[in-house]
């Protein structure tokens, strides 16, 4: 055992807790300790039951649970605690922060009271001294502005101010204990690096200890000292960051290692420098959407339409793998729908073999339908949830024309064959499926035309990471063997970069780097594209992105 | 600053709405099968009186003409003349609406309280048994048919009980409040349920919210939390639907002052339709309109007082 | 990838569903075979005038009484209850078509026809809806038909508004981009892949509109708009009953607590179709 644990006492101390819900056991035996000042991590999928571990923590989890085992600060048992004793720790001693910052603040009330108000309820001070000191907090996150910030409603602020917010809120009574739960998942990357950037700083500068329960490994990796990793309500290993990483004990947790996109060496397809015509040109496309007349447009004057593509060019040559990286807003996603004719160009054209593909119509239309396919980002929501599955996969066979309803039944079959779904769900309905069946299923239906060019949009940034490494798996060895084009859409430079040939970097509507991915990745020119790899800069991925690079160029094959 | 635009904008809405109102309302008449000129002269009237009233409200004009006639009047606050009552229908309206407008405040003043009782008994327990009966009876009180009600109260508690008057408006202040207390009653039991729904359903929905689990992870206590939290968030959707609520009343009070003999603005319209006194109708629907977009008009801007986001 | 969502969130919702239209179906199954059966049923002639049995309690002879001119109540409950129930269904059906039909349009290919639907909603709202649909039944005579002609011309919208936030709610739906982009005409997308996806809330609001709609008709028989005497229909027997309900309170009695008891049957199967359609989105 570690020479410190005997000398100090631990701060939060967690013994063989169990959470039920009637007759499912979502958390089974789960030990683990904090000490004081120290970041722990927790690390699992979804279902894990991470988030209800450390709800149960703070006394949170509804009334239908039951939770039993020992759960102590500072030596005090808290699973025991009366409302009125747990509403004097809550806030007081341990601060928690959540996912989605949006929903977690009172949209109706000033940033400013929402960030008093704990310190109002637990220290005992006056609403005046409350927002003093709320302001001063608000400026320790580094908000700008902190006295009109805390006089603005949540609404105003941006993800990551709220995030901060949030923050202030949780550490204003000088807490021993934060448990922080995902607290970055809804935020770009950059945002996210940011984030947790701060939660170190608080770290160091005011002793306080941290839970960061997190379902992304390079995330926890960042700023964790110790991690826990939980699978299915148990936790299967424990210890310090280092040795879980690079000698991870359990198989699940290698699993996971080892599906981290930029740990993982993925079987790209080859790069054919090939400088003949491309097969999809993309000219000085721009987009702009009319800005909804809202009030501030209508008296100032400043009703312009919204620029989301602002001049792109870009080419994709047949049998490429091309990538695009940006965060959201920065006009990606408005890109592929432009593809797909979903979205009108505003100026400038997209020619898949030199023809303009918005001025296609009738059969040459439904040829472009035939060549160019797509794959959305969310699993349930991009199927059909009347539909079965195989009759999702079929309509596109029959519609076509490329064989009668009956027949098309058999082509799903094979279709969702290829896609490894076992023909027992073949009547299943979307709901009945887990995400990465979906997507799978989704992948199939794009296929079922034989498309040339197949647009992935974000296909996996709704799924668990080792789901991911599989699709991602899928879909490089349908490359090669379809010898498809593809556009990979993500947020994900890691991603990207350990599948893709070639990168484009989108920042506010415009291209700010292109070029090979390992290039972008180890020595990129544009600032955002640095801060973008930056953030990447954990996980020992820093040293790894040479080693990934010649993964690639088909190093592999 | 806010306010004020959202009310300039507002405020232009409202006069697009307005112009639509009268046209409707204009077209009501000349929607009629027929003549209008022989349906407001009535069945009987001879050739010579169709063609004087023809003449004398302009009938004989074009379409757009006769509109231009009726917007200019209606600028000038000339919404035309009962023919029953020889009389300009703007006093007859000043006459009959204050009864309606008593009867509106009173049935809010009598369907609020409650209806804020029930909606949190209800909420406190999601599924409990008070939820179950509180939502069973505000089902059966939606299926009662207000007249049928009114009656059958009148019977009870005026004829057989003899504690309320079954007609009429009394006079003064407690007068009112001692005529109209049936009246507002059967209209309170129809509109509480509806009411009762919704903030129910809203306190649930809030209570389950993700600032909630926040407040609580900020150390603050249950009652806190329902008052400085879930209550004010649950207000907004209940707010419109009052509104709504208070619209449909003023046109559903034609009912209950019909049941309830009360002088006002239903029994006016009733009287209207039945002696077919076409320029009241119109009149009485025009002022229905208005008044529907004003308490509109006051619900919206009372939400943007309480919701930062509506004001953005 | 949120461990919260995992938190059971327990809705004893499904037995009281099933309750909920055991129970409404019983209720409207009951009504119909009455109607059905009426002539059957009724031990007297509806319309058939008794003056020796004028104002006659509810007893052996007549289960519920006999009104002034002394037609036997109960025999005159059920046959209204043809017209009430008839009612109903031709009082949603027109509007639901309607409005369903322009809600889609409206909805999913927007333009012209959505901003001009969007006018005529914000006039229509802008109307106490019982005062208008009063107004134009004036206008256009009382009477049945003409109650249903103006109950159609107000009630597509409210109609077409629901069916029109779903399809635009549908319309941004992955599963629907995916439709365009595999190449499917409009019509295929509309009829196979949005109309099945909007269609439960649409079925759940018509029938809570069926009791607002058996109300309504009842109200403006009670006020002489609707259904017109000697018709038997529940509304003009409690207005008949209105005068005489200090010595003869059955006669406006019986024929409300019909009307509550249909009204029941209705908004019990709208709220079992509710709850099955919160359940649905919600798992």
């Amino acid at each position: 055992m570690n020479r410190t644990e005997t000398v100090m006492r631990p701060l939060l101390e967690v013994e063989d807790l169990s959470v039920g819900f009637g007759g499912f056991n979502a958390v089974k035996g789960v030990s683990f300790h904090v000490q004081p000042g120290e970041i722990l991590g927790i690390v699992g999928e979804s279902g894990s039951g991470k988030s209800v571990t450390c709800r149960a923590v703070m006394g949170l989890l509804p009334g239908t649970a039951r939770a039993s085992g020992r759960v102590r600060l500072e030596g005090r048992d808290l699973l025991t605690l009366g409302e009125a004793d747990w509403n004097a720790v809550r806030g007081r001693e341990i601060g928690m922060i959540f996912q989605n910052p949006a929903s977690h603040l009172d949209p109706l009330r000033r940033i400013g009271r929402q960030i008093a108000a704990p310190m109002v309820r637990h220290l005992g001070i006056g609403r005046r001294e409350g927002m003093r000191r709320a302001i001063r907090l608000l400026d320790d996150v580094g908000i700008r502005d902190p006295e009109r910030s805390a006089r603005s409603y949540p609404h105003e602020f941006s993800g990551g101010m709220k995030q901060r917010a949030m923050i202030a809120a949780a550490i204003g009574c000088g807490p021993r204990l934060l448990i922080a739960d995902e607290p970055t998942t809804a935020l770009d990357v950059t945002v996210q690096a940011r984030i947790l950037r701060l939660l170190k700083e608080l770290n160091r500068e005011r002793g306080l200890a941290i839970v960061l329960i997190s379902h992304d490994l390079g995330v926890v990796a960042d700023i964790c000292s110790r991690v826990v990793v939980m699978r299915n309500g148990e936790v299967v290993e424990q210890g310090p960051i280092d040795d879980v990483i690079n000698r991870p004990q359990h198989p699940y947790t290698r699993l996971l290692v080892d599906s981290q996109p930029s740990r993982r060496a993925y079987a790209c397809a080859k790069a054919e420098p090939e400088h003949a015509a491309p097969l999809l040109s993309v000219e000085g496309l721009s987009v702009s959407f009319p800005v909804r007349r809202g009030l501030a447009g209508d008296l100032a004057g400043r009703a312009g339409p919204f620029l989301a593509l602002d001049g792109i060019d870009l080419r994709i040559a047949a049998g490429e793998t091309v990538g695009i990286v940006g965060e959201s807003g920065s006009g990606k996603s408005t890109l592929a729908r432009a593809i797909i004719r979903q979205n009108r160009p505003s100026g400038g054209a997209i020619r898949l073999d030199g023809h303009d593909v918005h001025a296609l119509g009738g059969d040459a239309l439904l040829a472009f339908r035939r060549r160019v396919q797509m794959v959305f980002q969310n699993p349930y929501d991009s199927l059909n949830p009347r539909m079965t599955i195989a009759d999702a996969v079929a309509e596109p066979v029959w519609r076509h024309g490329l064989a009668d309803r009956r027949t098309a039944q058999v082509r799903a079959d094979e279709l969702l064959e290829m896609v490894e779904l076992p023909r027992t769900l073949r009547d299943r309905k979307p709901r009945q499926l887990s995400g990465g069946q979906c997507q799978r299923v989704g992948l199939a239906r794009a296929l079922a035309l034989e498309p040339q060019l197949l647009i992935a949009d974000e296909i996996t940034s709704a799924l668990d990471v080792t789901t991911q490494a599989q699709i991602l798996e899928l879909l490089l060895r349908l490359q090669r063997e379809r010898a498809l084009t593809l556009l990979y859409i993500s947020h994900d430079l890691s991603v990207v970069s350990s599948i893709c040939q070639r990168v484009y970097v989108f920042k506010a509507g415009r291209i700010v780097e292109n070029g090979p991915a390992g290039q972008v990745l180890s020595v990129p020119q544009h600032p955002y594209t640095q801060e973008l790899v930056a953030s990447l800069a954990r996980l020992g991925l820093g040293n790894a992105a040479g080693a990934s690079t010649p993964v690639c160029s088909n190093a592999t094959r | 600053m806010a306010h004020l635009r959202l009310i300039a904008r507002r405020l232009m809405q409202l006069s697009g709405v307005m112009l639509g109102i009268s046209i409707v309302t204009f077209l009501l008449l000349h929607m009629a099968p027929g003549d209008p000129a022989r349906l407001l002269a009535g069945e009987r009237a001879s050739a010579e009186t169709i063609a004087a009233i023809r003449l004398q409200y302009g009938l004989d004009l074009p379409l757009s003409q006769q509109f231009v006639t009726y917007l200019t009047n209606l600028l000038a606050g000339d919404i035309g003349q009962s023919l029953r009552f020889q009389r300009p229908v703007s006093q007859l309206i000043q006459q009959f609406m204050w009864p309606t407008l008593f009867l509106t405040g009173y049935v809010v003043c009598l369907a609020v309280p409650p209806t804020v009782a029930l909606a949190i008994l209800s909420a406190r327990n999601p599924g409990g048994t008070a939820d179950q009966i509180v939502r069973l009876v505000g089902i059966a009180g939606l299926t009662i048919p207000v007249f049928w009600l009114g009656i059958m109260m009148s019977r009870f508690f005026g004829v057989s009980l003899g504690w309320f008057p079954v007609s009429g408006y009394g006079v003064g202040f407690t007068g009112h409040l001692h005529h109209l207390f049936l009246p507002a009653l059967s209209t309170a039991i129809w509109l509480v349920p509806v009411l009762t729904q919704s903030l129910r359903a809203a306190l649930i929905e809030k209570a389950m919210a993700d600032f909630v689990t926040a407040a609580r992870a900020q150390g603050a206590s249950e009652r806190e939390i329902f008052w400085r939290t879930i209550l004010p968030n649950s207000v907004l959707p209940t707010l419109n639907l009052l509104g709504v609520m208070v619209a449909f009343m003023i046109g559903g009070a034609v009912i209950v002052e019909t049941v309830y003999a009360v002088p006002g603005l239903g029994t006016l319209m009733i009287g209207a339709l039945l002696g077919r006194d076409y320029y009241v109708v119109q009149g009485l629907t025009l002022v229905f309109a208005t008044s529907t977009v004003l308490v509109t008009l006051a619900v919206d801007l009372l939400a943007a007082f309480i919701d930062p986001r509506v004001r953005a | 990838m949120v461990d919260a969502s995992m938190l059971p969130e327990t809705p004893p919702r499904t037995r009281r569903t099933t309750l909920s239209m055991t129970v409404a179906i019983a209720i409207l199954g009951g009504w119909l075979c009455l109607a059905l059966a009426a002539p059957l049923a009724a031990p007297y002639d509806p319309d058939a005038i008794d003056i020796m049995n004028m104002l006659s309690p509810p007893g052996a002879e007549h289960w519920f009484g006999t009104d002034q001119v002394g037609r036997d109540v109960f025999s005159r409950v059920l046959f209204a209850s043809r017209v009430d129930l008839f009612l109903c269904v031709i009082g949603v059906l027109p509007p639901l078509l309607i409005g369903t039909t322009i809600g889609l349009v409206s909805g999913y290919f927007g333009g012209v026809v959505d901003s001009l639907f969007m006018r005529v909603y914000d006039l229509t709202v802008a109307f106490p809806f019982f005062v208008l649909v009063l107004a134009i039944v004036g206008v256009l005579g009382p009477g049945l038909v003409n109650f249903v002609i103006a109950l159609t011309l107000v009630g597509w919208v409210s109609y077409a508004r629901l069916v029109r936030a779903e399809v635009q709610t549908i319309r941004e739906s992955e599963y629907i981009q995916a439709a365009r982009c595999l190449g499917y005409r409009p019509v295929a997308i509309v009829t196979r892949h949005v109309l099945p996806n909007a269609v439960g809330p649409i079925i759940a609001y018509a029938v809570s509109d069926a009791v607002l709609v058996m109300l309504a008709g009842a109200s403006f028989g009670f006020l002489g708009m609707g259904a017109q005497p000697p018709l038997a229909e529940w509304g003009v027997m409690i207005a008949d009953g209105q005068a005489f309900v200090q010595q003869a309170w059955w006669i406006c009695l019986f024929p409300g607590l019909a009307a509550i008891s249909l009204g029941l049957g209705f908004a019990f199967l709208g709220d079992g179709l509710g709850q099955m359609q919160r359940g649905q989105a919600a798992s």
